[in-house]
């Protein structure tokens, strides 16, 4: 801009050089001497500074120059004022750096697409059951009937995944492994970046199989050699070749090393009963979800029809396998957006606050320039640009805040949110923070900018600077804290209601005692047998007892907090596989071995606990929980009686025990019916249990000698190793995330407001000096005084509460999905967030109300 | 420092659109052109000439070019663009009814 005029300058030197030139010589082709003709023509063109002032007056000031002009007069003003920008820019740039911080992580979850070729037709198929609804994992019979009759899909796939042991080198580690069909990979449409896809010999069922890796997994174990092609890999006791590497980044279904063909090494159940598989689907070009729903719902109901009894109350459910992978994470991530969004709004109602206050004090200012005429909007605009500027600096410091703040997000979030670990500062995100900076800007800056460009010229310059500024300024400000209480108010029910809920969540009785135990993660699987891994364990367990400072050892196959299977049982009778239908009542199976309910804590009530001699070749046992007991037997003993479920055979189980409920599905849902039943009879299920161990000390500190033990009888197996209360804690990882953070945005909000009342209660107090004086003189008492501002401030307190609550009220619909022992209508908490931000108004007016109690009437009304 | 008439406010516009209908033409010469044609009555202030100029090049009424001049100097160059032309039909038809009016309001026994 600057370059185009100085062109333009110097052209007009030169234009007017021109005609100077051009007139002396005119003249001097009269007859008139040179140096005269020169004279002549330069006294004829008059005031040259003037003409080109004039002419350049013709330009008129652009756009661009005018900014140019508001950018440094702001400039030269907020360096005049360098405190209070300074203030300004950090309550703001708090604000839009938690609201960057927060868009950080909702843009790589839920906005970003996924990183796969044509995402948006990618889809999931799952059962559709009558009683629980969609997301039920999908039996082979039923895949293969869905594949071969729908028509909507280019590719689909059915996959199961799981960790497991893995040998690529010295010993055996955990790695995360994916069963796959056949069109798994055309599903997503990638290519191998190395060697090639699993060959039609290794996808036929019970071939001994194929192994394809991530490419991770090859740059770790392999170091990027091409010649990973030439290695095996052993697992679940056969050994692999490496046919393929895939390319960066694919991981599908969630951090998978190794894929192996489906129905080859892992033999599956081909019953319609049996449910173990997920399904991923791409559309045809063109197709709808819709549209595959409809021709779903056909093919599950002729299934239905033609199966009854494995397929009855089942159909299909075709979902975007983006919702499909967001779920409850979308929810999360749009309330925690939604109440950081609130909290830039306190923010920019208390900036607009501060630059009301500030625009008393430059009333005489904008007086002046409005005088010398300059027009209303002009001012606005340079009012504005001010704004702007402040904003855009604000802009600055909040994403310096986001790119700390959003490390922090993702360390603190649960870690089962898809693709967290993705989250960073792009273009988006500082596309966010530049559009929150503005549209902050317009927030607070328009009211402040009109109010003070409608100013009265003579009134203001009349007046003393101090009182330069006419106008129901304080409405304004009253209302703007109203709006921030009611905003905080807001916030703070929110948290306070999440609080109770994550309250209760730790005060659920769980049926088991978490303190103290050590958990050890160990699999088998990658190079014994399940026979042989069964006398590996016992010694484990043997030796893991006479630890010092072990109480209790067992080994179960999932501990609280998580269920692998589950399904029918039946009492007192032995169906045969083609009796058991869907509508049979369900329980949670688990396998433990004895010594396993006294390492957690969960109680024996009737009868025993498993015991050494429950051998194979021993009568097969069980041990129920209280609720199967009240459910199946209904007062009787259910000692003796014989129970039958469908984990790994049919062959009925005598009760021996019954053991206390426990919450075996994590602290939020209720316990279910359960089966308990010993290892040592059902060792195909028994290769990767956890030992869990109670200690008399912190349960860490006897890690390092339990490796040891196990090291020396188990070398090949891979360990991992944590403790109860982490892995509960890791169940509460999303609740606490969101009351951490719903809190931190509350107090935030409320400490903004709060310094709003202080602060619209400290200006009310200056401009009314001369009223309280007067008061005073005539017989007022500081007590009276007090009172009178207090009422101001509680007044204005109470309507802010009252808006927010009815706020609250309005928006706790919203939480309910989160909410956990307490209704969105809690009155303790509605009671608390009352009298919490009752207090905390009150002391944020006294301050002011006291300086006023103290005013000396005699200097107040020499003021005046 | 001019003997001669006062300029109208707006006039000047009317005669630089006028005087460039000729084709185009530099500033000085737009001057003299004017006064020439007016037999020396209308006398153009070269302090009224360039902003007028380029306010009209502003306008987007005429454009400018640096060109030669036939004495082989650097002259800027101004000509009428197809908005101007159509201005200046406009101004020329307003002066025309301006200039009728007040003939009738001096010379009413005229009529």
């Amino acid at each position: 801009m600057k370059f185009r005029r100085n062109r333009k300058e110097a052209d007009l030197h030169a234009e007017l050089q021109f005609h100077l030139d051009e007139e002396a010589a005119e003249r001097a082709a009269s007859g008139v001497p040179e140096a005269e003709a020169r004279y002549a023509a330069r006294r004829d063109l008059g005031n040259l500074a003037l003409v080109m002032e004039d002419t350049r007056a013709a330009w008129g000031w652009t756009f661009w120059e005018t900014l140019r002009q508001d950018v440094r007069f702001a400039l030269r003003s907020l360096r005049h004022n360098s405190g209070f920008s300074l203030l300004v820019v950090l309550i703001l740039g708090l604000g839009i750096g938690a609201n960057t911080a927060v868009f950080s992580v909702v843009n790589s979850v839920v906005l970003q697409p996924l990183g796969y070729s044509d995402a948006d037709r990618l889809v999931t198929l799952s059962s559709l059951w009558k009683s629980s609804g969609p997301g039920g994992n999908v039996s082979v019979p039923d895949f293969h009937d869905w594949h071969d009759q729908s028509s909507s899909f280019e590719a689909m796939a059915s996959y199961s995944s799981g960790e497991i042991a893995v040998v690529t080198g010295p010993a055996a580690e955990f790695a995360r492994e994916a069963t796959v069909s056949q069109e798994f990979f055309k599903v997503f449409g990638v290519e191998p970046v190395l060697g090639r896809f699993f060959s039609g010999q290794e996808l036929k069922p019970g071939s001994s199989g194929a192994a394809m890796v991530s490419y991770a997994f090859w740059q770790i174990h392999y170091n990027s050699d091409p010649a990973v092609l030439t290695k095996k890999i052993r697992m679940a006791n056969h050994v692999l070749p490496i046919v393929g590497v895939l390319p960066p980044g694919f991981r599908f279904p969630g951090n998978i090393d190794i894929w192996v063909p489906a129905n080859t090494i892992f033999p599956q159940p081909q019953n319609r009963s049996a449910h173990n598989l997920r399904v991923v689907a791409k559309l045809k070009p063109g197709a709808t979800v819709e549209q595959a729903q409809a021709e779903m719902t056909a093919i599950g109901n002729r299934l239905e029809a033609e199966y009854p009894k494995s397929n009855r109350d089942k159909n299909v459910a075709v979902a975007a396998l983006r919702d499909d992978m967001l779920k409850d994470a979308r929810t999360m991530l749009y309330l925690l957006w939604g109440a950081v969004a609130m909290v830039l709004l306190v923010a920019c109602g208390n900036v607009a606050n501060l630059l009301l206050a500030k625009a008393s004090t430059r009333g005489r200012e904008i007086a002046v320039r409005a005088a010398i005429g300059a027009s209303r909007m002009r001012i606005v605009r340079q009012l504005l640009t001010e704004s702007l500027l402040v904003a855009l600096l604000a802009g600055g410091v909040g994403v310096l805040i986001a790119l700390a703040g959003s490390r922090d997000l993702v360390a603190l979030a649960p870690g089962n949110i898809p693709r967290l670990a993705d989250t960073h500062i792009d273009g988006w995100v500082l596309g966010f923070a530049f559009a929150a900076s503005v549209l902050a800007c317009l927030l607070f800056g328009l009211a402040p900018a009109f109010r003070a460009a409608r100013v009265d010229v003579n009134e203001a310059l009349k007046a003393g600077a101090a009182r330069g500024v006419v106008g129901a300024r304080s409405r304004l400000r009253s209302g703007l804290v109203v709006a921030e209480i009611a905003l905080s108010v807001m916030l703070v029910a929110g948290a306070g209601l999440l609080l109770r809920s994550f309250a209760a969540l730790h005060q659920v009785a769980l049926g088991f005692h978490p303190e103290n135990v050590l958990v050890m993660e160990t699999s088998m699987t990658a190079s014994l047998t399940p026979g042989e891994a069964i006398p590996l364990y016992k010694r484990l367990l043997g030796t893991l007892a006479s630890v010092p400072g072990v109480t209790a050892v067992g080994a179960t196959r999932v501990p609280p907090g998580e269920v692998l299977s589950d399904g029918a049982y039946f009492i007192d009778w032995a169906p045969t596989i083609e009796q058991i239908t869907v509508s049979a009542p369900q329980a949670v199976y688990s396998v433990v071995s004895p010594g396993a309910f006294a390492a957690l804590g969960i109680p024996l009530k009737r009868g025993r606990d498993f015991q050494p001699s429950d051998t194979p070749d021993a009568p097969f046992v069980a041990v129920i929980n209280e609720k199967l007991a009240a459910r199946a037997f209904a007062g009787r003993d259910p000692i003796g009686h014989t129970i039958v479920a469908g984990l790994d055979s049919l062959k009925p189980m005598t009760i021996v025990g019954v053991v206390g409920d426990i919450r075996q599905r994590g602290p939020v849902l209720d316990s279910d019916a359960e089966i308990y039943m010993p290892y040592e009879q059902h060792p195909i299920v028994s290769t990767q249990l956890r030992i869990v161990a109670r200690t008399i000390l912190a349960p860490e500190q006897l890690a390092k000698t339990v490796r040891h033990v196990a090291r020396e009888i188990a070398p090949e197996t891979p360990l991992k190793f944590t403790t109860m209360q982490a892995r509960m804690s890791e169940n509460l990882a999303a609740p606490r995330f969101r009351t951490l953070l719903l809190t931190i945005f509350g107090v935030l909000a409320v400490t903004l407001a709060m310094a709003g009342i202080y602060a619209v209660m400290s200006f009310l107090v200056n401009q009314r000096t001369g009223e309280i004086g007067l008061r005073m003189a005539l017989g007022a008492r500081s007590g009276d005084v007090l009172r009178m501002v207090l009422a101001r401030g509680i007044w204005l307190a109470a309507a802010g509460l009252a808006l927010g609550l009815i706020g609250s009220l309005a928006a706790a619909r919203l939480l309910s999905t989160m909410l956990f022992g307490v209704t969105a209508t809690d009155p303790t908490t509605y009671a608390a967030v009352i009298v919490l931000v009752g207090v905390i108004a009150l002391a944020a007016s006294y301050l002011p109300a006291r300086r006023a109690a103290h005013i000396d009437p005699l200097a107040a009304l020499r003021q005046e | 420092m001019h003997t001669g008439l006062d300029l109208l406010q707006g006039t000047l516009d009317l005669l630089i659109l006028r005087t460039l209908l000729f084709g185009p033409s530099h500033g000085h010469a737009i001057a003299k052109h004017i006064q020439r044609t007016s037999e020396d009555k209308l006398q153009v202030e070269t302090g009224s000439l360039y902003p007028a100029l380029h306010r009209l090049e502003a306008k987007g009424w005429i454009s400018a070019r640096w060109e030669i001049s036939d004495k082989g100097k650097r002259a800027k160059y101004y000509r009428l663009t197809p908005k101007g032309r159509k201005q200046l039909a406009a101004e020329r038809s307003r002066w025309e009814q301006f200039s009728s009016a007040i003939e009738r309001v001096l010379n009413p026994e005229e009529l």
